[in-house]
C-alpha cells in the first residue's frame, strides 16, 4: 500500500493534514486539562476554607470543640455531597450532611487513610472517591498535629462541581478547534493553490515552447524553478541546434548530390532516355526530401512575420523568372498583416502557389490578403483553365497530379503539406475567372 | 553572343560549356568566385551563368559588387538552392532570372537567349530585319522564311547585330562577343566572318561604317 498519494498537493495536503490534526488533539487536550485544574482550584478553595474553619475545632491538645465549628449551608444537607469531618485522636466531629457516619473514603491501595496518618501531609490535598449513594466526590484532606497525636481533617464537594463547568466549557473549546482547524485546513489550500501554481504556470510555458508560440521558457520567479527553467531552456536550445545540425546535414547532402546530378543530366541529354528517367527520380527524391527537411518543424522559431514584405518580394521575383509570359498581378494586402510560420516556410508555400499562378495564368494573378476570424487569408487566383474537381480532390487527397513536378500538383501538395505543419489550411477552388482560386489560411491576423 | 559561366564543379562547368558551345554560344569559364567577379567587372558579356555556393566568394557578393559597380548584364543564378526565399535572395541581388540544379539543358539556353533578348530591348521573341528573322527563343534564323544554315562564328557575329539592328556596332564590341577569352583574336578573321555572312543574306544587309563597325539593316543607306 502506498502511504504518499501520488500527486505533490496530495502529498503536501496529506502531511500537513496529518499534522494538523495531531496538532489540535494536544491542544484540545492541553486546553481541557487546564481548564479542569482551574476549575478544581476553585473546588479545592472552598474546600481548603472549610478545612480552616473545622480545623478550629481541634484544640493544641488534640480535643474537638464541636461548638467552635458553624454547620453553614451547604455542608449541613445530606445527599448534597458536601461534607466534612474531622478525625482527632480523642474522637470525631462530622457535619450535619453526613448524619453521623464516617465519610466513605477511597480505600483502593493499601489500609484506609483514617489508619495510616502517615500518608496524609500536612498541607490539604485532593482524593477521589464515591459517597453512600454513589456519588462522585472530590476530597482534600490535611493533617493537624496536636500535642496527643495528629488529627485528620477532611472536607468533601460533589464532582459535578467540577464536572459540570468542565462539560459546558468543552462544547465551545471543540467547536473552536474544530474551526480552527477548517481554517488552517483552508490555509492549507489555498497555500498549496499559490504555491503549486508556479508550475501550472510553467507547464502553460512549456506548451507554448512545444506549439511554437515562444522560443524559450520566460518565467522569473519562484527562484526553487529557475535552475530547472534554465535546465529546460537549455534542453531547447541544445535540441534546436540538433535539428538545425540534422537539417543542415540533410540540406547539404542534397545540395551535394544535386550538382553532380546535373552534370550526369546533362551528359545524359541526348542519351538514354530510360537513364534519364532514372535520374529524374532521383531528382524528384532529392526536392521531396530536401522540401521535407527544410520544412521547420512545428514550433520552432515560429515567430510573427509580416507578409507584406514576403509576398512583395516573391511577386517580383515572379515578374523576373515569368518575365517573357505577360501577366499582370492585382496584389491587394492589408499592409499590417502578420502570421505565425517560419519566414522560409511562407516564402515556400507562397512561393509555389504564385509560381503555379504565374504558369497557368493568361494575363493577370490577383493576390489578396486580409485577416479572417484570427487568421490570416491569401488568396490566389489565375485566370488560367483551372482544374477540374476530379484534379481538386486529387490533390486534397495528397496525390500529385504531376510526377515531373513541374505542374500545378507539386507545388500545391508542398504547400499543403506546409500549411498543415503550421496550423493552417490549404483550399482549392475556381476562381471568378474560370481559372485556378488558392485560399490559404494561416494563423495570424493584423498586428 | 558571349556568356561567362562561373561554375566551381569541373565536371558539369564542363558539361555546360559543351552544350552552350553546341548552340553557338562562346563560353568563359570561371571556377571561383574571385575570378568570375573580375571577369564579369572588366570584359564584355552579353550574360552571366553564376553559381551561388563557390569557392574564395559567394556568388550573391559577386553579383551584388557587379550591379553597385553599373555592370547592367543579364545574370542567370545557377544553384542548388531551391528555396524560394534563396531566390529572393538572389533576385534582390540583382540576379535577373534564377535556375535550380539540376536542370534541363534546354531550359537553360532558352533561359539565357531570353534573358539576351530582353537585356537589348526586345520584347517579342522574333526579331525581324528585312527578309531576316531571328527566333530568339531557339536561336534560329531564317531568310525569307527558309532556315539558315550558320557556323558558330557566323551566329555569333549575326545575333549580336541582329539584336542591335539599325544601331552601329563597334569592331572591338563585336570582336568581344564572338571569341572566347582566351582565344587568339585575328581582327582580319571579322572581315572574313563578314564576307561569309554577307554571301549568305546578301550583301545589303550588313553595311559598314567606317573607322566604327557594322550595322544591320533593312533600310537603304
Amino acid at each position: 500500500m502506498r502511504l504518499l498519494p501520488r500527486s505533490l498537493s496530495g502529498r503536501l495536503l496529506a502531511t500537513a493534514a496529518v499534522t494538523i490534526a495531531i496538532a489540535l488533539a494536544f491542544a484540545a487536550a492541553a486546553i481541557g486539562h487546564v481548564l479542569e485544574r482551574f476549575v478544581m482550584s476553585g473546588l479545592d478553595d472552598r474546600l481548603d476554607a472549610q478545612i480552616a474553619i473545622v480545623s478550629r475545632a481541634v484544640g493544641p491538645d488534640g480535643t474537638l470543640d464541636a461548638t467552635k465549628v458553624i454547620d453553614l449551608p451547604p455542608f449541613d444537607q445530606a445527599g448534597s455531597g458536601w461534607a466534612w469531618e474531622v478525625v482527632g485522636p480523642a474522637g470525631t466531629l462530622r457535619s450535619a450532611s453526613l448524619k453521623g457516619v464516617d465519610l466513605p473514603l477511597p480505600s483502593d491501595d493499601g489500609p484506609p487513610w483514617h489508619r495510616d496518618r502517615d500518608r496524609v501531609r500536612e498541607r490539604p490535598h485532593p482524593l477521589e472517591g464515591t459517597d453512600a449513594s454513589g456519588l462522585r466526590i472530590h476530597y482534600r484532606i490535611a493533617r493537624l498535629p496536636t500535642l496527643r497525636g495528629d488529627a485528620l481533617v477532611l472536607a468533601a464537594g460533589p464532582r459535578t462541581i467540577v464536572d459540570r463547568p468542565i462539560r459546558a466549557a468543552m462544547l465551545p473549546l471543540l467547536l473552536s478547534v474544530l474551526l480552527l482547524g477548517g481554517f488552517l485546513a483552508l490555509a492549507l489550500v489555498v497555500q498549496l493553490r499559490i504555491g503549486l501554481r508556479p508550475l501550472a504556470k510553467l507547464r502553460d510555458r512549456v506548451a507554448e515552447v512545444r506549439t511554437g508560440r515562444v522560443r524559450h521558457i520566460t518565467v522569473d520567479e519562484p527562484t526553487e524553478l529557475l535552475p530547472l527553467v534554465a535546465e529546460l531552456n537549455a534542453l531547447i536550445d541544445a535540441n534546436e541546434a540538433a535539428v538545425a545540425r540534422a537539417r543542415g546535414h540533410v540540406a547539404n547532402l542534397a545540395h551535394g548530390l544535386k550538382t553532380p546530378l546535373a552534370t550526369l543530366k546533362l551528359d545524359l541529354a541526348e542519351g538514354d532516355g530510360r537513364l534519364r528517367e532514372q535520374v529524374e527520380r532521383m531528382e524528384r527524391q532529392i526536392r521531396h526530401h530536401l522540401g521535407r527537411a527544410r520544412a521547420a518543424e512545428p514550433g520552432a522559431a515560429a515567430a510573427r512575420v509580416e507578409l507584406t514584405p514576403h509576398l512583395n518580394d516573391l511577386v517580383a521575383a515572379m515578374a523576373r523568372i515569368h518575365a517573357d509570359r505577360d501577366i499582370t498581378p492585382l496584389v491587394d494586402l492589408a499592409p499590417t498583416l502578420k502570421v505565425r510560420c517560419d519566414a522560409q516556410d511562407l516564402d515556400e508555400m507562397l512561393g509555389n502557389l504564385l509560381d503555379n499562378a504565374w504558369r497557368h495564368a493568361r494575363t493577370r494573378v490577383r493576390i489578396s490578403a486580409r485577416a479572417a476570424d484570427r487568421m490570416a487569408r491569401i488568396d490566389i487566383a489565375d485566370d488560367g483553365p483551372g482544374m477540374t474537381p476530379a484534379q481538386i480532390a486529387e490533390i486534397t487527397r495528397g496525390h500529385r497530379l504531376d510526377e515531373r513536378g513541374e505542374g500545378h500538383g507539386f507545388g500545391l501538395a508542398i504547400s499543403r503539406e506546409l500549411a498543415e505543419l503550421h496550423g493552417g489550411t490549404l483550399e482549392l477552388g475556381v476562381s471568378a475567372a474560370g481559372g485556378l482560386s488558392v485560399v490559404l489560411r494561416l494563423p495570424g491576423g493584423e498586428a | 553572343m558571349r556568356v561567362l559561366l562561373v561554375e566551381d564543379d569541373a565536371a558539369l562547368a564542363e558539361s555546360i560549356a559543351r552544350a552552350l558551345r553546341a548552340e553557338s554560344f562562346a563560353v568563359d569559364v570561371a571556377d571561383n568566385g574571385e575570378d568570375g567577379g573580375h571577369l564579369g567587372a572588366t570584359e564584355a558579356y552579353d550574360v552571366a551563368v553564376l553559381d551561388l555556393g563557390l569557392p574564395r566568394r559567394d556568388g550573391l557578393s559577386v553579383l551584388a559588387e557587379w550591379r553597385s559597380g553599373g555592370r547592367t548584364l543579364p545574370v542567370l543564378i545557377l544553384t542548388a538552392r531551391d528555396a524560394w526565399s534563396d531566390k529572393v535572395l538572389g533576385f534582390k541581388a540583382g540576379a535577373d532570372d534564377y535556375l535550380v540544379k539540376p536542370f534541363r539543358v534546354e531550359e537553360l539556353v532558352m533561359r539565357l537567349r531570353a534573358l539576351v533578348r530582353r537585356a537589348a530591348g526586345h520584347a517579342a521573341s522574333v526579331i525581324q530585319c528585312g527578309p531576316l528573322a531571328f527566333e530568339a527563343q531557339t536561336g534560329q534564323f531564317q531568310l525569307d522564311g527558309m532556315p539558315l544554315k550558320l557556323t558558330a562564328f557566323e551566329w555569333r557575329v549575326l545575333s549580336c547585330l541582329m539584336l542591335r539592328k539599325d544601331a552601329v556596332v563597334e569592331r572591338l564590341d563585336l570582336l568581344e562577343r564572338v571569341y572566347e577569352g582566351d582565344a587568339d583574336v585575328d581582327s582580319n578573321s571579322l572581315e572574313v566572318i563578314i564576307g561569309r555572312l554577307r554571301r549568305k543574306i546578301g550583301a545589303s544587309l550588313i553595311e559598314t561604317v567606317r573607322g566604327l563597325g557594322y550595322r544591320l539593316t533593312a533600310a537603304p543607306a
